[in-house]
């Protein structure tokens, strides 16, 4: 199967630099601090924050700034086949800590000492990109629960297929696995690289590139996200301003 | 929250230089410029022979932790001779999501004899008393101190259940049964508007 068809358009019909439909809502769930729901493609997250609140691991308190405690869990049913184990495999908690280490960059984390912040994302439809989904679902969620941060975090997988440079990749091309994936995220004001992840082997030479296109397509996916954050503000004023 | 002009902002938004403004609530500086770190709306306040301070107004106030300082209302949970728990459920006037765990210790509660203080003629569980934070103790707990004219017992009922009346700094009368029972009474008359 070919990723790229000789009119160059890929298998579900979009050009190489073009990411998926992009779809999410703030303030999805009443019980959380903040919450969000977002679509990318195929691929849907739902993320929820609550804190900061006393932190409940007494081991885990630093004096200094707070403690983001990170969840990645993907429901049974988000793959084709049902998932036995829907969190705490090994997979998960390696991502867990991962996240953790990203939104401890760009949280101001010394303004809360002694608490905790819990982040939990669920995978709900995973078809691919979905380390990219839960970094954009967490951000929006922050965002809806007030949590100061330095700028957003937003992330965008790119890849490689027979030299050009494919973004935001779904499912089925992630597949391949000779193609080089890259994960990467960004905080956008600033251009700062926070997550650089390669999966499968990439020539030097195309770094650059497929960074560039990785870039490009955080950017793309920051205009929808700062468009709907700011719809969301506008919503809840005119809410507060006509009560 | 007033109706609101302008736009709204998001983090990561350069607010200003901080050769113009000073940074207040909601932002950060970053090589000498003053950015957003919340989403929501712009507010500058203008003050007296220092630069203007910008900040950042949301409608959001779940980010509310009791600090130093701050005065609060806490729930007493259990006594015993060295210390009382208490749960905090709301600082200044505004009430908490989430309450946190407070300690007030023996040598906190009244700022003069503090060696002749006994718990039990200060707190009873159940009482509602105001207090203030003095540090952010061990992990588990804040630690909070009624050592003032105005910080103590503001609410408690008596052994037959009515709330109670205070009559003294030591003393609260239950209107019904008009039985006495000690406590750290709150002075109310030193309450300040802040």
């Amino acid at each position: 199967m070919e990723i790229i068809s000789p009119e160059g358009l890929r298998i579900d019909g979009r050009r190489p630099e073009e990411i998926r439909r992009f779809n999410c809502r703030l303030g999805v769930l009443s019980r959380a601090d903040g919450s969000a729901y977002l679509e990318q493609g195929n691929t849907k997250a739902l993320a929820s924050i609550n804190g900061p609140h006393q932190a409940g691991d007494k081991a885990k308190i630093k004096h200094d700034r707070v403690h983001i405690n990170f969840q990645y869990s993907m429901a049974t049913f988000s793959t084709n086949e049902r998932r036995n184990r829907p969190k705490g495999d090994k997979r998960s908690i390696d991502i867990s800590q991962l996240m953790r280490e990203i939104f401890q960059s760009a949280i101001l984390t010394d303004l809360y000492p002694k608490s905790q912040i819990d982040i939990h994302v669920q995978i709900l439809q995973a078809d691919g990109g979905n380390y990219s989904a839960c970094i954009n679902a967490a951000t929006l969620a922050l965002m809806d629960a007030g949590v100061p941060m330095k700028d957003f975090i937003c992330s965008c997988t790119a890849s490689l297929v027979d030299s050009k440079t494919i973004i935001d990749v779904n499912n089925s091309e992630e597949l391949h696995f000779s193609n080089p994936l890259l994960t990467l995220a960004i905080l956008p004001t600033s251009e700062e690289i926070i997550l650089c992840q390669m999966k499968s082997r990439l020539h030097a030479d195309h770094l650059e590139d497929i960074l560039k296109a990785g870039i490009k397509g955080c950017k793309d996916i920051y205009e929808i996200m700062h468009r709907e954050v700011l719809n969301h503000v506008r919503e809840a004023a005119a809410v507060m301003n006509a009560t | 929250m007033a109706a609101e002009v302008g736009n709204p902002v998001i983090p990561g938004q350069r607010l200003g230089s901080i050769d113009q403004f000073s940074a207040g609530l909601g932002t950060y500086v970053r090589q000498r410029h003053i950015y957003a770190s919340l989403v929501g709306y712009k507010d500058i306040i203008s003050q007296a022979g220092q630069l203007p301070k910008i900040q950042i107004k949301t409608g959001n106030v779940s980010c509310n932790l009791p600090t130093i300082g701050k005065v609060v209302t806490a729930k007493v949970l259990n006594v015993n001779p060295r210390f009382c728990r208490v749960l905090i459920i709301c600082i200044g006037t505004t009430p908490l999501k989430e309450p946190f765990k407070g300690t007030i210790r023996k040598e906190d509660i009244r700022a003069t004899e503090k060696d002749k203080v006994d718990m039990y003629n200060c707190f009873k569980p159940g009482d509602a008393v105001l207090a203030e934070v003095i540090s952010l103790g061990d992990p588990r707990s804040y630690y909070l101190s009624t050592a003032k004219n105005e910080l103590g017992v503001i609410f408690a009922k008596s052994t037959a259940g009515h709330p109670m009346v205070p009559i003294s700094w030591t003393e609260m009368q239950c209107p019904h049964t008009e039985k006495i029972e000690l406590r750290k009474v709150a002075g109310i008359k030193y309450w300040t508007d802040s």
